[in-house]
């Protein structure tokens, strides 16, 4: 009882302070000035597109990059004055780190351990990440899914407050994702703070307590997942195309786009690529008047199809792009 | 102090297990010691076969060919064989001479020794044939016959010379091109080994971040470096211990110095060219330009660094250049402490000036290094 009550209120209290972080590359801004809170034991997201700054504003709250303004306070530690005190509260599992290939899963963990003064026992943590059984081959024989596993193992050697895991699933199967997720939600049970970055919005939904939307070196949007998608107003999305739009020109295109915007229930209608997509917070009656519109006008549709607005259409409202470059 | 320890474990099972580099690293040198090694071995001892056909047989040619006798260490002569069988030897290369003492050489030496005036117009004959596309060898092969010919003409003719040489034989250290050779080939081991090894390593290493994984932790980068250093002088002394060994079991090279101050020098050439790799491994920006980079420095100086030939033997205007070189200083004391001994009063200077690379190549690398 007296641990949950713990539990809750730790929930509000800040473990990571960013205030003003600025990284420029010439004349480049990979991060432009941002400010933002994780709070200790949540699962925090970072979710953008590539190049949106991601890892450079991890690599500066880990102390591996300076910023060229601003600071980061990571466990009442500030990164440049106290480097060394933050590099042993935290755990971190970089982008693309390879392992050295000819070491046995045992030994790179004896090593990474030999960095630390306060470390876990290597049996059950490598136990945590489900490699017991490869404790003795060597890491080239792993598969992806296991290195990324490894990887993680080795963040975690130094038994650390906050985890900062970078895109831990890129290329990874989605059984071996799966896999990852039950870790890192495992991680958040046994009190640690995960910061993850991710450029899968179903990744992020699934397993951040709460998420920075980042693009372009700026944030544009920090909530909960549920909050995100409620702040658009739009449950729900249409999706649809019209095959002789073809031979329509731009005129007749943005007439239809107007239409469509003042159908009941359309908070936004778009068109992308070859696709028009209503976002409606009434679902039926926008489908409806959608139907008798197109019968009215002599329209005809194809591929309609029906869902619930996603943590991809939030970054598709906000930015006019797509998270995934296409 | 556990993760150095740590840290110089991993680095030596990373060689240990790495079985294509152990090899080439290995190979390599001993491949050009056995290489070199042969193909030049035959200036050191010289020997000469041929055919003796003696036509005479009388006690006077019995007597030449005893005298030829006492030059057996060169003249390796068969006189079982008849004259045509020795002649067509010669032709094939098989025999690089054959001496032919003709019928009436006992009489003529005794009608010379009659009358010494006569000796002139009318003396003992003693034919040579020889191999004039084998000059060095005919000509050592001539020179030995002339002696045993001079020798028997004084002695017929009893002439009582009025300066003599006494021989003394003063103990030589009768070096071989393969004593020259071994401790080059050490010297370049260490180069090429440490010069390529850490500058692709190191390169590679940052290329997959994994410089920077490392960098994210409270090692500390001495430590790092340290460990490096400690693993890398185990393999190179493993390394120079093996060649040594081959070249002494397998060529017989000698060994007439000391082995910590050959230890010593083996540890700073290490040191000053593991810090040149780890320039180029600053200044390579991707590990595929680290190798071109490190074989760009490294075999020039391979073959002017005294290597393979001596210094000395380097056109004049390049000795400058080449007396600046930090290989020339490491070969040439290696090969004066196994060759001759030599201590550390006579190569202070090159101890000296491997130093100096040591100090301004770690000093350079500590500017250049970068961890990503």
């Amino acid at each position: 009882m007296t641990s949950n009550l713990q539990q809750h209120s730790d929930q509000g209290e800040t473990i990571i302070d960013v205030q003003g972080l600025r990284k420029r590359y010439g004349s480049f801004t990979a991060v432009d000035g941002i400010d933002f809170q994780v709070r200790r034991g949540e699962i925090f997201g970072l979710l953008g597109p590539n190049g949106a700054g991601k890892t450079t504003t991890m690599e500066m709250i880990e102390g591996l990059r300076q910023p060229d303004e601003g600071s980061a306070k990571v466990a009442g530690y500030d990164t440049r004055t106290d480097l060394g005190k933050v590099k042993t509260v935290i755990g971190v599992q970089l982008q693309s780190t390879s392992l050295f290939e000819l070491l046995k899963v045992k030994e790179i963990t004896k090593m990474y351990a030999s960095f630390y003064e306060h470390t876990v026992p290597i049996g059950p943590l490598l136990a945590s990440v489900t490699l017991e059984e490869k404790l003795n081959d060597r890491v080239k024989n792993l598969s992806g899914g296991q290195k990324q596993r490894l990887a993680i193992a080795l963040a975690l050697v130094n038994d650390p407050q906050i985890v900062f895991l970078d895109e831990p699933t890129t290329g990874l199967d989605p059984q071996a994702r799966r896999t990852l997720w039950d870790i890192i939600l495992k991680m958040r049970d046994n009190g640690k703070t995960v910061v993850i970055s991710t450029h899968y919005m179903d990744e992020a939904q699934l397993l951040c307590d709460r998420i920075c939307l980042m693009d372009q070196g700026k944030i544009i949007a920090l909530d909960t997942p549920r909050n995100l998608i409620s702040n658009m107003n739009s449950e729900s999305a249409v999706e649809f195309r019209i095959p002789e739009e073809l031979q329509w020109n731009d005129e007749r295109k943005e007439n239809l786009l107007s239409e469509l915007q003042q159908l009941s229930g359309v908070r936004i209608a778009e068109f992308r690529k070859d696709t028009y997509v209503l976002y409606t917070d009434d679902l039926q009656q926008t489908l409806t008047d959608f139907i008798d519109h197109c019968k009215a006008q002599d329209i005809q549709f194809a591929d309609l199809l029906t869902r619930t607005a996603t943590l991809e259409d939030v970054f598709i409202h906000m930015t006019g792009r797509s998270l995934r470059e296409e | 102090m556990r993760a150095y320890g740590q840290l110089t474990i991993a680095q030596l099972r990373l060689f240990g297990r790495n079985k294509q580099v152990l090899f080439f690293t290995l190979f390599f040198p001993v491949f050009f010691m056995v290489m070199f090694g042969y193909l030049f071995s035959g200036n050191g001892s010289l020997s000469i076969y041929g055919g003796l056909i003696d036509l005479d047989q009388t006690t006077e040619s019995k007597a030449f060919v005893a005298a030829l006798d006492q030059q057996k260490e060169i003249l390796k002569l068969d006189s079982e064989t008849p004259q045509a069988d020795a002649m067509e030897k010669l032709k094939q290369g098989d025999n690089q001479m054959v001496i032919v003492i003709p019928k009436g050489y006992g009489d003529k030496l005794k009608a010379a020794m009659a009358s010494p005036e006569a000796a002139n117009s009318e003396h003992g004959i003693v034919e040579v044939y020889y191999d004039e596309t084998q000059a060095q060898k005919s000509g050592a092969a001539l020179n030995a016959v002339s002696q045993v010919v001079d020798g028997i003409s004084k002695s017929f003719l009893k002439y009582n010379p009025v300066v003599t040489i006494e021989p003394k034989g003063i103990e030589s250290l009768n070096l071989k091109y393969i004593d020259f050779l071994v401790p080059g080939i050490v010297a370049m081991m260490i180069m090429s080994n440490n010069l390529n090894g850490v500058a692709g390593q190191i390169a590679s290493w940052r290329e997959r971040g994994v410089l920077r994984r490392m960098q994210s932790t409270p090692l500390k980068a001495s430590t790092f470096i340290a460990a490096q250093i400690t693993a890398r002088l185990i393999l190179n002394g493993a390394q120079a211990l093996i060649l040594l060994l081959i070249g002494s079991i397998g060529f017989g090279t000698q060994m007439n110095g000391s082995w910590a101050l050959l230890l010593g020098f083996v540890i700073i050439g290490t040191l000053a060219f593991m810090a040149i790799g780890f320039i180029i491994a600053g200044l390579a920006k991707t590990p595929e330009s680290a190798g071109p980079i490190a074989g760009f420095i490294s075999f020039p100086l391979m073959f002017l660094g005294g290597v393979f030939f001596p210094i000395q033997s380097m056109p004049a205007f390049l000795q400058p250049i080449i007396k600046a070189l930090p290989i020339a200083h490491l070969s040439t004391a290696l090969r004066q402490i196994m060759n001759v001994g030599a201590g550390i009063t006579q190569l202070w200077s090159e101890g000296l000036l491997l130093c100096a690379w040591m100090i301004v190549a770690f000093i350079v690398a500590s500017f250049t290094f970068k961890w990503e």
